[in-house]
């Protein structure tokens, strides 16, 4: 027996490999781009750890440091960094695109918006930089 | 029918947000903190004891790492929801959602506490 309101569709769904991501260059960079995330919350996971063992102590915290001193920690950053570098790169290399910025009745060109988001990036280190190398509080 | 899910601005935000601190901050810290103090680039007390219990004294110190750390992981919770999808894994014990957004909100809770008691 069937019921005039019985209008529901099952959408289909076409079935898509999971690796469909790697025969194509684009859209393997584009799943790289979105696994840098991934090593990036590893990073801060891992400072978050290394902060923690401030509050247990000179001899555990300075343990842990001397760790990262061995190669497997040295490549893993290595590897990090890299991936870091490259969400640095295409997430300021959009901001051009999808950021129109006016003043007054001017529209800054593209290009001068990502120019000054990379300048940005660059002033930014450059301030952790100095602030990581020269900074004391108490 | 289409439902409308008034938290998803907040996420979108969130991603933005940690998109943008993790693009600015996060390679000259991995820098320093992976590479060039274990590496003997620049002197190696600059991660000391000493030196990280009286910078961690200062409640800027604080906010700041805290803007370090937290946004990045709605950024990557964001990121692994939609590519966990985009590559047919729609459900794993619990939904996406809550695993990537409860994961980003649980790293939020440990910061606190982390930030709280060093």
């Amino acid at each position: 027996m069937t019921r005039e309101n019985e209008t529901e569709h099952k959408a289909y769904v076409r079935p898509v490999p999971i690796t469909w991501w790697l025969h194509n260059r684009r859209y393997f960079l584009f799943m790289i781009r979105e696994s840098t995330s991934v090593f990036i919350a590893l990073f801060v996971l891992v400072y978050l750890y290394q902060l923690f063992l401030v509050s247990r102590g000179a001899e555990v915290h300075d343990t842990f440091q001397e760790s990262l001193r061995s190669v497997p920690f040295v490549v893993g950053y290595a590897i990090v960094l890299l991936f870091a570098l490259y969400h640095s790169i295409t997430w300021l290399g959009l901001v051009s695109k999808i950021q129109i910025v006016r003043i007054g009745r001017l529209t800054i060109p593209p290009f001068l918006v990502g120019l000054g988001a990379y300048l940005s990036w660059i002033v930014a280190s450059a301030v952790v930089a100095f602030l990581f190398l020269t900074l004391t509080v108490g | 029918m289409y439902k409308e899910d008034r938290t998803e601005p907040f996420w979108w935000g969130m991603f933005s947000m940690g998109g943008v601190v993790a693009a600015l901050l996060i390679p000259v810290h991995v820098f320093f903190i992976g590479l060039a103090v274990p590496l003997g680039l620049v002197d190696k007390s600059l991660l000391e004891y000493g030196r990280m219990k009286s910078l961690l004294a200062n409640p800027l110190v604080k906010v700041y790492l805290f803007v370090l750390i937290v946004p990045p992981l709605f950024h990557a919770a964001h990121r692994i929801r939609f590519s966990l999808h985009e590559m047919g894994i729609r459900k794993l014990l619990l939904s996406l959602d809550v695993l990537c957004y409860g994961g980003a909100l649980l790293g939020t809770a440990v910061s606190l506490y982390v930030l709280w008691v060093i």
